[in-house]
């Protein structure tokens, strides 16, 4: 906003003048720019909307896609169970009749028998991880809290890296699907841990305060750096930041040489607890 | 500062001049619209029966645009009274817009 002034404050008069330009480009209140042969048409403000607009669909389709690969999961994993394991089951039932059924002179046969009842028990050993892998029962029966717990022991047991976990929200109850994603979360991190961090100590929190549901996996491994945390192939750590931001939540990952690795997730309470257990 | 403001609002009530306003816009783009209907509500609410407001749509006369060395839309001269005063933007900042044409506290 200016005024005419006197000759002598012209150039404070075209500063301002710029100022003002500037004013409204930078708060997108230009629809065109008048040159000497073309107007432009800018039309900023509905490009922005039109990207915040985009970005609300791509945002909701992950929402979307990840709620999908659970339930997708679930049935699988029921599937292998019911289907898979049940044969499993009757085929080394079979098999022990069998190897009841045989004669002291039928030795080669018994080794035979031996050896597949024992490929059968290895089997529904895999068939029981791999559904438990994809929807871990765990999480429905037991909860949360100490499906957390069981997953900071057996990640201990499977790779050595000593791993804690601690909570103030044991007595929570927490809703399914937050939960479901918690507990991905975590897996994920996890997994990057024991593949990349080189790490001895990892410690998972999960802590509940006035703002939030706050859950932080941290170790002292080699950390991550910042191009590995934005990289758009970081799959991983996208599907990480997706389903805290599909509980409006926040994601934060960082990481140095001497730190290690520290990821923060925070969600509202409303969104993931729906009250307290006995 | 304060004292001529408040001396140029007095002379604007006094007088009851007719305040005229070309305001330059882009066709129906979106803050030009805005700019058009911010101005006639602030005239409305302002100026009632003193006003006069001369759209200029520069899509249509940019040879106006450039005699009145306009180089953004939307853009609101007051060309009376003197002196001369120019906004940029899309005048939903009423507050700022009024003090600018000098119509802080003259309500009607």
């Amino acid at each position: 906003m200016s005024s005419q002034k006197p000759p002598y404050r012209e150039l404070e008069t075209r500063m301002k003048e710029a100022e003002e330009l500037f004013h409204a480009l930078r708060t997108q209140q230009v629809d065109a720019i008048v040159g000497e042969r073309h107007i432009m048409v800018v039309r900023l403000k509905q490009a922005e909307e039109n990207l915040k607009n985009s970005r609300n669909e791509l945002r909701a389709l992950a929402a979307h896609l990840l709620s999908a690969r659970e339930n997708e999961r679930a049935v699988i994993a029921r599937e292998l169970h019911d289907e898979f394991g049940q044969a499993l089951t009757s085929l080394h039932l079979g098999l022990a009749w069998i190897s009841r059924k045989l004669t002291p002179g039928q030795r080669p046969l018994e080794e035979k028998v031996k050896s597949l009842s024992t490929i059968t028990t290895s089997l529904i050993r895999s068939v029981k991880d791999i559904a438990s892998e994809l929807r871990p029962g765990v999480l429905d029966e037991l909860g949360l809290v100490k499906t957390l717990k069981s997953e900071a022991r057996e990640f201990e047991g499977h790779t050595g890296i000593q791993c804690r976990f601690k909570t103030n929200a044991a007595k929570a109850k927490f809703d399914r699907s937050a939960a479901v994603a918690i507990f991905r979360i975590v897996q994920a991190t996890l997994t990057n841990v024991a593949r990349h961090a080189h790490a001895s100590r990892a410690r998972i929190a999960l802590i509940k305060r006035k703002n939030g549901l706050i859950l932080t996996v941290t170790d002292n491994g080699k950390g991550i750096s910042r191009k590995l945390i934005h990289e758009h192939d970081s799959l991983g750590i996208t599907g990480m930041r997706e389903r805290a931001v599909a509980l409006g939540g926040t994601f934060t990952l960082a990481g140095s040489g001497s730190k290690g690795t520290i990821l923060t997730v925070q969600i509202p309470l409303s969104r993931v607890i729906i009250g307290t257990s006995r | 500062m304060k004292a001529r403001k408040r001396e140029e609002r007095g002379t604007a009530k006094a007088t009851r001049e007719t305040y005229v306003f070309r305001l330059f816009v882009a066709g129906d783009e979106s803050n030009s619209s805005q700019a058009r209907r911010n101005l006639t509500r602030i005239c409305e609410e302002h100026l009632k029966g003193h006003h006069k407001i001369d759209i200029v749509d520069v899509l249509k006369d940019a040879a106006a645009a450039h005699k009145n060395n306009v180089v953004v839309t939307p853009t609101l001269i007051l060309v009376k009274p003197l002196p001369k005063v120019i906004v940029l933007g899309n005048l939903n900042d009423s507050k700022q817009v009024l003090a600018a044409l000098r119509l802080t506290g003259d309500e009607r």
